[in-house]
């Protein structure tokens, strides 16, 4: 039925319903023509809303669910009485009754909002693009975000420092505390409190990332998937990843790294279980020997029931089950010089395991061609020596073994443990030396054993440390040397058989 | 304060001085809870004039220091005093204790529009800056407080 209307509403509830004037706030005026008031008709006010709904399109929907609830942000009033329930929009009406529609009015500063504020006129933000810029410039854009949401995507070289470590762990990003900082998170929250961590650290040039991750990937800027461990390989490493020094950063980069062992014997026996153990990603062994039962007073990669087979597969079979994560590349040759330069080519360090000089030349005179870090270790009865040979290391050339020994010592003076005897547990502290070595190297950590020979004695339990000075003049790796000669006959070189 | 502010195009809003220190006065008694209240007057959207300032309870139950819900049946008093007097509802004011007169998420998030919202900064009690502003297209714009 039609009735009324000074405003242009219409009833078209059927029957007879009471006629009731609806106040209408100013935000949903837009819906009545810009009416304050108008009438609608219904025995309830349920009918009456419904009635209003028919006549002025969209504004039913601003005041009820489609389930015919009231809205939570809107008061409705039938006189002086709030209606709050369902139940109560079918309070029956009377002609001339007064609904009122009013809009619940909350808001308020927020605590937490409180702070953002403040810490958003202290901290200055920078958009994703001003971030990349400054980034080109030298600043460090640090991404503080939870490792399931890196995993997504990071800005290209953005440092990833989780919030929560952030103060334990931004000095090993950072020189100075100078270094302009830009922190970095999804929206652009938590950077802004990571970035007042920093500053009360002490950090002077530190900003914000407005819009964060979300924007930066909107804004189309360069991303990148960073690696990351798997959960199986965090719960291995995992005390490994509480060291700042290795850290995930520290762990990845031992499973991408590439170690040749010379020798599974006493050294290489501990080295490779110890660097297989700590996760470097690929071990090669280069070994043409076979398990003797004699060697297993030391040789603990080997079992007496492996005695007669292949010491790389018996090797290999240990270290596996230590970490079957790790790859194993098994070589049963004779390192020589015919296939020396196959056999070392790709690898990051070498470890020197052997027992005879003809190898320890040839491993580094290759090594020394190749510019990568030669992890020497030999043994005699009590006494041991460790030394890494470097002359190709970028900071700082090392010397080479030849600059060390420019000569073998005649044979008779150059024993091998099968001649001379070796006491068991001596090669095992010697070739941990090695592995420790050979992980401060791939993880860039520490000082290494360049340029230095440790000597221990262990009957006087003494460790004494000797400079190794680089000889300019070496035939190798001398000042002159543009590229190294080509390898030589070493067995005729030592005047030695195999050991 | 943005008396002097210029700007072309900017919602107007008139409040007169002893409207203004009575606004203060009772942002500060309500501190630190955060105060509130109706703006009652006449105009459109390009000017509004407030002929009556009034003050409602917060009811918000927790957290009262920083979020404010005004009482609806001050809301209803206002505006059925309001409409017997030809006036209207212009929009409301609430204070902002320990903070600027700046509207935060949650001002915008439950905002209306078509409405003034006047915003009172107070400091350890003390009531400060007022602003204006009004919602629209999702965010807020800033009017000019005139007298």
């Amino acid at each position: 039925m039609t009735t009324d209307i000074e405003t242009g509403g219409s009833a078209s509830v059927a029957g007879r319903g009471a006629r009731v004037r609806v106040r209408i706030p100013t935000p949903l005026r837009a819906y009545t023509g810009g009416a304050a008031e108008v009438e609608a008709v219904g025995s309830t006010v349920r009918e009456a809303l419904a009635d209003l709904a028919g006549a002025h399109e969209g504004i039913g929907a601003s005041i009820l669910t489609p389930e015919g609830e009231r809205r939570r942000f809107v008061n409705i009033f039938l006189g002086d009485r709030s209606l709050r329930s369902a139940q109560d929009l079918d309070t029956t009406v009377s002609e001339g009754d007064v609904i009122a529609i009013l809009p619940a009015v909350a808001g308020g500063a927020g605590a937490k909002e409180r702070r953002l504020a403040e810490l958003r006129s202290e901290i200055p933000e920078v958009t994703p693009a001003e971030a990349r810029e400054l980034q080109r410039e030298g600043a460090l854009i640090i991404d503080v975000r939870e490792p399931d949401e890196v995993a997504a995507g990071t800005p290209v070289g953005a440092r990833r420092i989780v919030r929560g470590f952030l103060e334990l762990r931004i000095e090993e990003h950072v020189d100075s505390t100078h270094t302009p900082l830009v922190l970095m998170c999804a929206g652009g929250v938590r950077s802004l409190l990571a970035a007042d961590d920093l500053r009360r650290l002490g950090f002077s040039d530190v900003r914000s990332m407005a819009g964060g991750f979300d924007r930066w990937k909107g804004e189309g800027l360069p991303v990148e998937v960073p690696e990351r461990l798997s959960p199986s390989e965090r719960e291995r490493y995992a005390r490994h990843l509480l060291i700042p020094e290795v850290g995930e950063a520290g762990q990845l980069a031992l499973r991408k790294a590439r170690v040749l062992l010379i020798g599974a014997g006493g050294l290489g026996s501990p080295a490779a279980l110890y660097l297989a153990a700590a996760g470097v990603g690929t071990l090669g062994i280069v070994d043409d020997d076979v398990v003797d039962r004699s060697n297993l007073q030391r040789q603990i990669l080997h079992t007496d029931a492996g005695v007669g087979t292949p010491k790389v597969d018996s090797a290999r079979e240990r270290l596996l089950a230590l970490n079957p994560d790790i790859e194993v590349r098994t070589f049963p040759e004779r390192l020589a010089s015919d296939n020396a330069e196959r056999l070392l080519a790709g690898y990051d360090v070498v470890v020197d395991g052997s027992d005879n000089f003809a190898t320890r030349y040839l491993v580094s005179d290759v090594t020394t061609r190749f510019g990568i870090p030669n992890v020497h270790g030999s043994i005699y009865r009590f006494e041991g020596q460790v030394s890494v040979f470097w002359p190709g290391r970028p900071e700082a050339p090392g010397p080479c073994y030849r600059c060390l020994y420019p000569e073998p010592p005649p044979p008779e003076l150059a024993p091998s443990c099968a001649e001379a005897g070796v006491l068991g547990v001596l090669p095992g502290v010697m070739g941990m030396l090695e592995a420790v070595e050979t992980v401060k190297l791939l993880l860039g950590v520490g000082e290494p054993l360049v340029g230095k020979l440790l000597h221990y004695d262990a009957l006087a339990t003494e460790f004494r440390t000797f400079r190794v000075e680089r000889d300019p003049a070496c035939d190798w790796c001398g000042d002159h040397v543009e590229s190294p000669p080509a390898l030589i006959d070493y067995e005729a070189f030592c005047a030695v058989g195999a050991a | 304060m943005t008396s002097t502010d210029t700007a072309a195009g900017r919602m107007r809003l008139r409040l007169g001085e002893g409207q203004r220190s009575v606004l203060r006065r009772w942002a500060g008694a309500g501190y630190p809870n955060e105060a509130c209240g109706v703006l009652i007057g006449t105009g459109d959207a390009a000017e509004r004039t407030v002929a009556e300032v009034r003050r409602a309870r917060n009811l918000e139950p927790r957290r009262s220091t920083d979020f404010y819900v005004l009482d609806p049946e001050a809301f209803l008093a206002a505006d059925r005093e309001a409409r017997e007097d030809g006036l209207d509802i212009v929009g409301f004011w609430h204070s902002h204790p320990d903070s600027p007169a700046v509207p935060s998420e949650t001002d915008r998030a439950r905002a209306w529009p078509g409405y003034v919202y006047v915003i009172v900064s107070v400091r350890s009690g003390r009531a400060g800056e007022i602003r204006a502003w009004t919602l629209e297209n999702e965010s807020f714009q800033e009017g000019m407080v005139i007298a």
